[in-house]
């Protein structure tokens, strides 16, 4: 997967470097000639440059690889990370990330040790069964008798017993517990009354001790299925965590490129540039230079993310969980960079950035309507035929794609063939984007309306 | 190989139902400091536009040096739009090296250009501030070095001396004059007509999209009818003059007017008239002045 995605940025880079190439090929003809012809008072002029040649230093290589595009990217990064909003963030985000992976590893690893209240008799096959029902949620019970139910209640308040089991035959409990709840307290619950209820049972049948014993032993028969089961698939958890960092991340990197558009339409700065650059060279490289600002800092977090969980032995990543996040990481590259244009060409429409709110909530509904959709399906680990087709929409499939894939209800070439169409789209809406934003780039004074700039795209 | 031109021929540029360019053309030459006048909304912008190919031209075409304008010319092209534009968060140094760069200079000559220029313009310790944090004027002068930092052929300056104090419309103005006397190609927009007076050998002058004068100051000055400014002792209204036939008084300021004279009119009559009216102690002809070219030329 990894070597897929180096494979897959490196063609990338080539492609978009032929591409310019061959553009300006004809225009820059002439460029080699940088002298002027003519007249005495040139050596004046030139002198005060000292070299109007073109670099060759090995330090200006990848500004050069693709060009005009390459330094506005260049500039890109480096503004992009210099501020430190950008760094508290990506700390922000690490922290975040190491409390998803380390909370539940510490929770875990301590053995929960809960003590349970006894009110009057306590057979020894029920305090057996009791102990050994903790033993299956990983939690080592010990019982402690309780002289009456006042004191058994007053212990239960101040959280000195977890439960108090009352004539071996019902349970109280310091707070209601719903049939939703799966915290480790309420699993405790769950089994312990179900062990109280056995014994009832066992003993209202007349059930010989050894009997019960050999009951207690019994294990849920082996079911085979016809159809193959999913062989690996994620941690609920991961799924989600991945989800939700996926949604953070596209919507602050396409915010990025709709601030920096607006940034530069809003100071006029776009004249200065645009007398020397093409309209398209600037948007390709202020989409490339966040774009791999992009990676790095998402590729930072899913390293971090899988180093620090093997570090620690989380089992957040069993299974086909580091799948799932490296296929998060590739959709989030595909998801921006289908996003990153429509959010160009929306800045690029905009006058002030009051405007915003207004333009980008359009944006936002497909990006909701994945993550929601996205949320429900892994949560509840099933995906419904609608949720397939998202995965196969390039507005939806960021999100759905990755989840399906961590359900391990996809087919290689499934994937291949959503990543497919996802960049074929891109490619469309780029071209549409590079239009309007052509277009409204340079107009000032009020904001541009869509059917202005979507009636002249195509001219 | 004679001077390089660059050429404006019939630009043609509409906006809704609204004329901007309507068949302009004129040339500037290397070599010289060329003014673009002509009163609000006459399309100074939009030409200075057409010629980085910032507006999509109905029709006509901007040629350099005998071929028509290409991208790689437009490299060695340095602008200054009427809207001021630079990143305001980045440093002026790093910003004057990143458009350096984006001309096609290495980064090294970049950064020496760009400590060069604002050295020059008197901004030479701003370079590690933000452009946000100068004044207008400062602002200014890091704009002007914007468009000069790649040494360009030709420079299109869009009111570039408008808000600035006499220091530095000297200060840039002097940049002006010695760019033009090293080969370069400048034209330059202002409403300030006594400023293009002393700063240009040419101007253009255009109004609804068209040109309706151009040529050399000192030709235009020479040009049209006679100029004869008369001071007469206590006489503040030159009322002696008006109302003479062939007469036209321009204005009159510091107790002096200045007479426009048809061509049959005798200055001799003149003389005698206003030493009627009193004691004279100023009686000569003038120079037709850029602000009278440029009223007689919209009139």
């Amino acid at each position: 997967m990894t070597r897929a995605l180096v494979l897959l940025g490196v063609v990338a880079l080539a492609a978009l470097r032929i591409w310019f190439r061959r553009r300006s090929r004809g225009a820059r003809g002439r460029g080699a000639s940088w002298r002027r012809s003519g007249s005495p008072g040139q050596s004046a002029a030139s002198g005060q440059s000292g070299a109007r040649f073109r670099p060759t230093g090995p330090r200006d290589l990848f500004e050069r690889a693709i060009g005009d595009v390459g330094l506005v990217a260049a500039r890109e990064i480096r503004e992009r990370t210099r501020g430190r909003t950008f760094r508290f963030g990506t700390v922000l985000i690490l922290a975040a990330v190491a409390a998803a992976i380390v909370i539940p590893v510490v929770r875990s690893t301590k053995p929960g040790a809960e003590r349970i209240g006894v009110v009057g008799a306590m057979p020894a096959s029920l305090r057996g069964a009791v102990v050994a029902a903790g033993a299956s949620v990983r939690t080592r019970v010990t019982v402690a008798p309780e002289p009456d139910l006042t004191a058994a209640k007053r212990d239960l308040r101040t959280g000195a017993i977890a439960l108090a089991i009352v004539d071996a035959r019902t349970i109280v409990t310091a707070k209601a517990v719903t049939s939703s709840d799966t915290s480790a307290g309420a699993a405790l619950e769950r089994t312990i009354a179900n062990a109280v209820s056995l014994h009832l049972a066992f003993e209202a049948a007349g059930i010989t001790a050894v009997q019960a014993a050999a009951l207690a032993r019994s294990t849920p028969a082996r079911v085979t299925s016809l159809a193959p089961a999913p062989t690996h698939s994620a941690a609920r958890p991961t799924s989600l965590y991945g989800l939700i960092l996926l949604f953070i991340l596209l919507q602050q990197y396409g915010t990025w490129t709709l601030m920096g558009v607006l940034e530069e339409k809003a100071s006029r700065v776009v004249e200065v540039l645009l007398a020397t650059v093409r309209p398209v060279q600037l948007l390709a490289g202020k989409v490339l230079g966040i774009g791999i600002v992009a990676l790095a800092q998402a590729g930072l977090v899913v390293a971090f993310a899988l180093v620090l969980a093997k570090a620690v032995g989380s089992d957040l990543l069993t299974g086909a969980a580091p799948v799932e996040l490296l296929s998060e990481l590739l959709w989030l590259l595909l998801g921006y960079a289908f996003y990153c244009w429509v959010y160009a060409a929306t800045g690029s429409m905009a006058e002030r950035q009051d405007q915003l709110q207004s333009l980008t909530f359009p944006l936002s509904i497909p990006i909701i309507l994945g993550y929601v959709t996205a949320l429900v399906a892994a949560s509840s680990g099933n995906a419904s035929t609608f949720f397939k087709v998202l995965a196969y929409l390039p507005p939806t499939a960021p999100f759905a794609m990755p989840v399906l894939v961590g359900l391990g209800g996809v087919t290689w070439w499934e994937f291949v063939a959503s990543v497919l169409l996802s960049v074929a789209a891109t490619v469309a809406m780029a071209r549409l984007a590079a239009g309007v934003y052509r277009r409204a780039i340079l107009r000032t004074g009020r904001r541009v309306a869509l059917r202005e700039v979507f009636s002249k795209a195509r001219t | 190989m004679g001077v390089s031109l660059l050429e404006l021929t019939g630009l043609t540029r509409r906006f809704g139902s609204v004329v901007a360019l309507d068949g302009l053309t004129f040339s500037v030459p290397a070599g010289e400091v060329v003014g673009f006048l002509g009163p609000n909304g006459a399309g100074k912008t939009t030409t200075m536009r057409a010629i980085f190919d910032l507006v999509d031209l109905d029709s006509g075409t901007v040629s350099w040096d005998g071929h028509p304008i290409t991208a790689a010319d437009r490299r060695r092209f340095g602008y200054m739009p009427e809207e001021r534009g630079l990143y305001p968060s980045m440093l002026v140094g790093e910003q004057l090296e990143y458009l350096g760069k984006l001309h096609g200079m290495s980064a090294a000559s970049a950064a020496a250009a760009a400590a060069q220029w604002l050295e020059r313009l008197g901004v030479g310790e701003r370079a590690t501030s933000r452009v946000d944090a100068l004044s207008h004027g400062n602002q200014q002068r890091v704009q002007l070095a914007a468009a000069l930092v790649h040494s360009p052929e030709v420079l299109v300056l869009d009111e570039p001396l408008a808000g600035l104090d006499p220091t530095a419309i000297d200060a840039i103005g002097q940049v002006l004059v010695d760019q033009a006397a090293a080969g370069c190609c400048v034209l330059l927009s202002s409403h300030q007509l006594d400023l293009v007076e002393d700063l240009c050998e040419a101007v253009t002058i255009i109004d609804h999209g068209r040109l309706v004068a151009s040529g050399r100051v000192d030709d235009l000055a020479a040009s049209g009818r006679r100029r004869l400014v008369v001071r007469v002792e206590g006489d503040r209204t030159a009322a002696w003059a008006s109302g003479r036939p062939g007469v036209t008084v321009s204005e009159v300021s510091g107790g002096a007017a200045r007479l426009v004279l048809d061509d049959g009119v005798d200055s001799q009559d003149l003389l005698r008239a206003a030493m009627a009216a009193g004691s004279v102690t100023e009686f000569a002809f003038g120079r037709r002045r850029l602000s009278e070219v440029f009223r007689e030329a919209l009139a």
